[in-house]
């Protein structure tokens, strides 16, 4: 028989559930709200048949850009031949996580707030840039004993004392 | 001894995967849970509130409740053994006084909210199916019923809760088919039965029963209406009283509670990380003290 392309073709591991993670999903899936804009990480519920992602999308994370009852809809970048198209997809709350990948951005923004508001009410001005990690500073070494290394010279007779 | 073979080896308990732990308590059922507590996504932060109702041997609990991932939040609750201070002393776990539990749950939910003026619900309780009509202002307050592992078989006092509750003025989608009083027959629910359950008629015709027949059994089984001078006619008039009160004054009281008598302790108690690594070096610090007192005396001998 003629190896099947069906839309679940070839996702007998990736779909499968966890080791020991089968059976009811834990309640805080259906508890989390998504908002437009968040950013999701797509991850399929094998035993969440409804909503499912084409397995294309499995891992990919993308920009929430529609909140229905009960999917997402989710703006994933798919590379098609020699472009990039920003593909919308409506996936079930089961099969999405909320990703971190923005949340240190997140974080930043928060203290930068904070510190810019500090600093309004101090009067001074401040640059919250981020400054890459520069060349190392110069030090002195410590502890270091000095030992002068010299070749000696090549003595035939010694070394062929092994055997040739 | 004959040779058994093990059954549940180490690859066995390797393999296996616990059910979660309200299911293996056998208290949750999760596939409900889920539907219960499941919330529109375009609703976002919006609770879905569950009026639940549990019994247990000597006391009903009805609460309502709204579910978070840190863990559900109880907006009010009302117990079967609050009812002594609305004049119920006995009988405390029977359909009138799930109706009552119900019924003040409803009124004091509504009035936390302050929404007791607006929705008085049904005043007088006559069995019939009541819902509560949206009033001009704001929406019924909406919950949905948790009936948790029990079967919802006609006549369960978990729909007694539910009709006190809905006579309190909550908007809780049902329907009439598991009321006490509905005939599978006819299809329809038969008002005056209804209303008999709700003020105890039930009670009352078992107690006029065995005083007749068994007059010794009446007085063991309802030895403690006896007591309280509670005959088979005055039922009516107690409940009638009873929703009276409930209506009336509502609001939880705070129950005095004694702080917990500090007892003896039998067993060590168990050591802090930091008391464990000092009793650590202290143990160290001896050995060393002991052990230089030794070496010196040791050294001679080894030599």
């Amino acid at each position: 028989m003629p190896a099947g392309h069906g839309q679940r073709a070839r996702t007998r591991d990736l779909f499968a559930r966890p080791f020991r993670k089968k059976g009811p999903t834990h309640l805080s899936t259906y508890l989390r709200i998504y908002k437009i804009g968040e950013y999701v990480d797509v991850k399929v519920n094998g035993s969440i048949h409804k909503g499912m992602p084409h397995k294309f999308y499995h891992g990919r994370t993308g920009r929430v850009w529609n909140v229905t009852k009960r999917a997402i809809g989710v703006e994933v970048n798919k590379q098609v031949g020699n472009r990039i198209i920003k593909k919308r997809i409506h996936v079930r709350v089961e099969h999405v996580q909320p990703s971190r990948c923005h949340e240190e951005v997140l974080l930043r923004i928060k203290k930068n707030d904070q510190l810019k508001a500090e600093a309004k009410a101090q009067g001074k001005i401040i640059s919250t840039k981020r400054k890459p990690e520069g060349p190392k500073p110069g030090f002195m070494v410590e502890g270091a004993t000095l030992e002068t290394v010299t070749p000696i010279p090549y003595d035939v007779v010694n070394d062929l004392k092994g055997g040739y | 001894m004959a040779f058994v073979k093990a059954q549940k080896t180490k690859a066995y308990f390797k393999r296996f995967q616990v059910k979660f732990k309200r299911r293996r308590a056998g208290k949750t059922d999760y596939r409900a849970r889920i539907r219960l507590i499941n919330q529109d996504k375009n609703k976002y932060n919006t609770p879905k509130y569950r009026f639940v109702v549990r019994f247990t041997n000597k006391d009903i609990v009805a609460q309502v409740v709204s579910a978070t991932i840190a863990g559900d939040v109880v907006l009010a609750a009302a117990y079967a053994h609050e009812l002594p201070r609305y004049g119920l002393e006995v009988g405390l776990t029977n359909y009138a006084a799930a109706y009552c539990t119900g019924l003040l749950l409803a009124r004091r939910v509504l009035k936390t909210l302050e929404m007791d003026d607006e929705y008085q619900g049904n005043l007088e309780a006559t069995g019939e199916d009541y819902s509560v009509e949206p009033a001009d202002s704001r929406r019924p307050f909406r919950a949905l019923l948790d009936v948790g592992l029990l079967k919802t078989t006609t006549g369960n006092r978990v729909f007694g809760a539910l009709k006190g509750a809905l006579d309190g003025g909550l908007d809780i989608p049902h329907s009439d088919k598991r009321f006490a009083g509905f005939s599978k027959d006819s299809k329809q629910l038969d008002a005056e039965v209804h209303r008999k359950y709700i003020y105890g008629g039930h009670v009352s015709s078992y107690m006029m029963n065995l005083m007749e027949d068994e007059p010794e059994k009446y007085q063991t089984h309802f030895s403690r209406y006896v007591k309280k001078g509670l005959e088979a006619d005055n039922l009516e008039q107690l409940y009638k009283k009873v929703h009276a009160a409930i209506r009336a004054d509502p609001t939880a009281k705070k129950s005095e509670k004694q702080p917990p008598k500090q007892h003896k302790r039998y067993n060590l108690k168990k050591l802090t990380y930091e008391e464990r690594k000092a009793k650590l070096i202290e143990r160290l610090n001896a050995l060393n003290a002991a052990a230089g007192a030794d070496e010196d005396d040791d050294d001679d001998e080894d030599e």
